[in-house]
């Protein structure tokens, strides 16, 4: 079978399918809301909604089955493998290839892996995220490689003139019992058309799988470490050229008007493109293109200048609008009397910085529109660039090239909307890399997020009753058709982790759902870190006032049902592989925490001392449960990763909005965490179904607040934000700081506090006349800077959230404290 | 403008303060080097320039003239991959990659210096070479491997 009618096929197979939209919102999901939202109301329907979300049985399957736009058998017997999912790190090709591997009948290395384009090969309109791709994908592709072997054995035995049972497969091969054989490659040398099969092949049992369950090398990685593999940023075609586009300096800024005559005058320019709502440079090198793009003298209406007090006094419970997304027993009716425990958390935002900026090389002809590009979605691309060109989707083929980190930003490709325009207007093909700095500041961020959570105990001393209401800035809603938005309510990225997953008769969980200024969306794990920090550092606060052991506190809120008998197995496995309670170093400590995700359980032990009066991680043990594991040393990589995503979370990311920016411009102001705070990682693998679950994103669920458990059990003192910061090193701040240094980090106070202290947004009077000035202790004074303080906090006497400036080092504060200390 | 890059002399006509990064990778087409920040700050970008790490983002072409520039495409020897490749390799390292090559050209000329490094000294060498996967773990096994073979090497 040709290329040609591989994409004849499909375009045919086109018209019957649903729409992309349709298709993204689930049938899953859908399904129930046809039952639950006719009898029941819209807002029970909700709470089973999240219940099936919650579930990981939300993610949308459904691909192409046709055996034959999977697999692509060569007259050398190669098999192309037509790969719908995209190769961002985690490791799906190899995956996915085990599995077709298994049910093929040919030889490893007989099966090449090859990306599938929108126009050419299965059709995919989920794309790769959610850890959705071996869950949805596991049955069908091996029903995929079953069917094709099933064929493939049809054509042999018809050419061989024989029956099809007398026909023994392996290895490529097709062989009669007279010993007659035909490689697959001779098989298909002249098959033009693919009868469908009868029957539903048999499937291979678990107990004789060869490839799924056994540790294999990568497939991408030879050609990742000589160099030669091909990412996005790394596309080529002959007489291409190189675009650069000015991006909007605030978050709320419009274009207003260009100056070009500077940049039309930089050698290697070809040309720029100025529109109502797009301004970009196309030149013969990267290097022209961008210091032209830099040299256009652009006016923007900046919009409102929208300050980080304000995005956080946004993103409060109790603003927005609430849905119940749980609701069991009574609910948080139960929690209007009694002894209440209740706490408040918050999370800021955070950058994907993944290391491979987005990218994209587009050719724009008049009869096809060709994208190569680093993307999690070449659907959506797909859509995209045809939105932008004014043409039919079925002209623009979008192949994913390998993605140098995607993390959920890598969804939607605003570089292949660049590079189509400006392809477009020169009329050669236009690659567009985008820079570490439209990185930070115009693709989207993981929002800011709030908890509040209560809880009583009932006289057994567990928790009879438990709420968590949550805040959070869109994740999952910019991306769906706004009908989404209104019959859901909550948006389900935002409350991924949020809900309680321990037995406590009377729970409720409600999610506030407070859109933001700036675009936010997905991000590794959606809500789970973040929520999963409020809820488990809770549960270990009312642990401490019940007076148990944090462990042995789950432990009896765990058990109950099927659900979370796994949790506690998980939970248990994890604590023995830590030796918790064992004793350990003097100044070491150990937290624990709980997180499950699409199915996957996954519980991490922290154990961390303090080092310079900062938080050092020694060893994470981890155990988790993902079902059937396709590749385990995958699991176990995704695991450790996660881990450590995770912990620069804790250490160091926050992205801040000042005077209608965000602040950081690179790496220089948003620091990852590198080898250098990198803990021992120990991971338990455990299989307690023979069904895949999701793995890419679970892991990243308990690490926050394992880490912020343990900083409690070695200090007693209990951190509700992230990152981690805790009260400084030394007792004597302003002795320790320079008050001349401290003017100039003072600049960046200005705004709020005036001129040498003379203002507190809200209040008639400056800080340097202030009581709170003159009554706080340097330490206070330094948290409050680092960790900025709420608005309805007792201590803050405005009223109005003074953001955390956590990206100062602590001899930056110091300086700023000794400068307050020394205003006249 | 003439450099020597893997062993070869080529002349380079393009403006001289064009960041190596580009020249490299545009201009000559060697595409393993990555390109990550732009201010030197992440390493993905990292080659050698007279057997010195050298993060490309932040060096002008006309800085490099007439030095000898390695990038990936040059360390393999006699068709076998370098010791510090062939242990990335061996310990599965890499998840996306995009940062591994500046990770591996960053380990090859500290090991080239210093091939019986304790672990403290790894993790100095390494510690400003970012990940976002989150690969440092085995990034150090592998750096601690690729130094055992380079010692049996000499």
């Amino acid at each position: 079978m040709t290329s040609d009618e591989i994409t004849n096929t499909k375009r045919k197979r086109r018209f019957w399918r649903p729409t992309r939209r349709q298709f993204l919102i689930g049938a899953g999901a859908t399904g129930v809301v046809a039952a639950g939202g006719l009898y029941f109301g819209i807002p029970f329907a909700r709470l089973q909604i999240a219940e099936v979300l919650d579930s990981g049985a939300g993610a949308p399957g459904g691909v192409d089955a046709d055996p034959p736009l999977w697999f692509e058998i060569q007259p050398n017997n190669d098999i192309l493998f037509h790969m719908t999912k995209v190769e961002m790190g985690q490791g799906i090709h190899t995956a996915l290839k085990q599995i077709a591997a298994e049910e093929l009948g040919a030889e490893w290395d007989q099966i090449k892996v090859v990306s599938a384009g929108t126009l050419r090969g299965p059709n995919d309109g989920f794309g790769t995220g959610g850890s959705s791709s071996v869950p949805t994908m596991y049955g069908p592709i091996r029903e995929a490689a079953a069917a094709m072997r099933e064929m493939l054995r049809l054509k042999a035995a018809e050419k061989l003139g024989v029956a099809a049972a007398d026909i023994s497969i392996a290895n490529g091969i097709a062989t009669a019992s007279a010993g007659d054989n035909l490689t697959y490659g001779e098989i298909v040398a002249d098959v033009t058309e693919w009868a469908e099969l009868e029957e539903t092949p048999v499937l291979k049992p678990q107990t004789e799988f060869e490839f799924i369950g056994k540790t294999r090398p990568r497939i991408d990685f030879e050609s990742k470490l000589t160099g030669e593999a091909v990412y996005g940023f790394d596309a080529r075609m002959d007489g291409m050229l190189y675009g650069a586009v000015v991006r909007p300096t605030h978050i709320e800024a419009t274009f207003v008007s260009a100056d070009i005559s500077a940049a039309q005058d930089i050698d290697g320019v070809v040309d720029i493109l100025v529109t109502d709502d797009f301004v970009g440079v196309v030149a013969e090198s990267r290097y022209a293109a961008q210091k032209a793009r830099d040299a256009i003298d652009v006016t923007w209406d900046t919009g409102k200048l929208w300050q980080q007090a304000e995005l956080e006094a946004l993103v409060s419970v109790g603003n927005g609008r609430a849905t119940a997304i749980q609701r069991e027993g009574s609910g948080a009716k139960a929690l209007q009397s009694g002894k209440l425990i209740s706490a408040d958390y918050r999370s800021p935002m955070a950058a994907h910085a993944h290391l491979e900026p987005q990218s994209a090389l587009v050719e724009v002809t008049p009869d096809l529109v060709t994208v190569h590009a680093s993307t999690q979605s070449p659907s959506l691309v797909q859509g995209e660039v045809a939105e932008a060109l004014g043409v039919e989707e079925d002209i623009v083929d979008v192949k994913a090239l390998y993605l140098g980190g995607g993390f959920g930003r890598k969804l939607n490709n605003g570089s292949a909307v660049d590079a189509a325009r400006l392809s477009a207007h020169v009329g050669r093909p236009v690659h567009v890399g985008w820079d570490r700095t439209e990185e930070f500041r115009n693709g989207y961020v993981r929002p800011l997020t709030h908890s509040k959570l209560t809880a009583k105990l009932g006289a057994d001393g567990l928790i009879e009753s438990m709420s968590h209401e949550q805040a959070s800035g869109d994740v999952a809603f910019p991306f769906f058709p706004a009908i989404a938005a209104s019959f859901l309510g909550a948006d389900f990225g935002a409350w991924r982790g949020g809900r309680i997953q321990y037995d406590v008769p009377n729970r409720e969980t409600v999610a506030w759902r407070t859109p933001m200024p700036l675009k936010t969306g997905w991000w590794r794990g959606l809500g789970l870190m973040c929520n999963t920090f409020a809820v488990e550092c809770f549960i270990d606060e009312v642990a401490q006032v019940a007076g148990m052991d944090p462990l042995e506190f789950r432990l009896k809120h765990l058990g109950a049902d099927e659900k979370t008998a796994q949790l506690k197995m998980v939970l248990q496995a994890a604590a023995e592989a830590a030796d918790w309670g064992a004793p350990l170093p003097e100044g070491h400590a150990q937290g624990i925490a709980l997180s499950t995700d699409v199915g996957t359980p996954c519980a991490q032990v922290a154990e961390i001392s303090m080092e310079n009066g900062r938080i050092r991680v020694h060893k994470v043990t981890a155990a988790i449960d993902p079902g059937l594991m396709i590749n385990p040393d995958g699991v176990l990589a995704q695991t450790q990763g996660s881990i450590i995503m995770g912990l620069s979370s804790v250490f160091n990311e926050e992205l801040i909005v000042k005077d209608g920016m965000i602040t950081a411009e690179n790496f220089n102001n948003y620091p990852l965490i590198t080898m250098k705070e990198t803990p021992e990682i120990d991971v338990v693998l455990l299989e307690s179904t023979g069904i895949p679950k999701g793995m890419g994103e679970p892991p990243i669920g308990p690490i926050a607040a394992a880490v912020g458990n343990a900083y409690f059990a070695l200090t007693g003192e209990r951190l509700r934000r992230l990152p981690l910061r805790p009260t400084p090193p030394v007792a004597d701040v302003a002795a320790a700081g320079d008050p001349t240094r401290g003017e100039e980090v003072y600049n960046q106070c200005i705004a709020c506090h005036g001129d040498q202290g003379s203002q507190i947004p809200g209040l008639d009077y400056g800080l340097n006349d202030s009581e709170w000035l003159a009554k706080s202790s340097d330490t206070d004074i330094f948290d409050v800077i680092r960790n900025g303080r709420a608005g309805d906090h007792p201590d803050n006497i405005s009223g109005i959230n003074m953001p955390g400036f956590g990206q100062l080092s602590d001899q930056e504060i110091y300086d700023v404290v000794a400068y307050l200390r020394a205003l006249p | 403008m003439k450099i020597t890059i893997n062993g070869e002399a080529i002349n380079l006509d393009i403006d001289p303060e064009t960041p190596l990064v580009w020249a490299i990778r545009d201009h000559l087409g060697l595409t393993g080097t990555k390109f990550g920040c732009g201010g030197g700050y992440c390493g993905a970008c990292t080659v050698h320039v007279e057997g010195k790490a050298t993060r490309s983002c932040i060096t002008p072409l006309e800085t490099v003239a007439d030095k000898a520039i390695t990038t990936i495409e040059g360390m393999p020897q006699n068709g076998e991959l370098h010791p510090v490749q062939a242990a990335f390799l061996e310990h599965q390292v890499p998840q996306c990659s995009w940062c591994m090559v500046g990770q591996m050209m960053t380990a090859a000329a500290f090991l080239a210096e210093n091939n019986t490094p304790t672990e403290a000294e790894i993790v100095n060498a390494m510690g400003s070479n970012y990940c976002r996967c989150g690969c440092y773990v085995r990034i150090k096994a592998a750096v601690t491997a690729a130094a055992e073979t380079m010692q049996e090497a000499n």
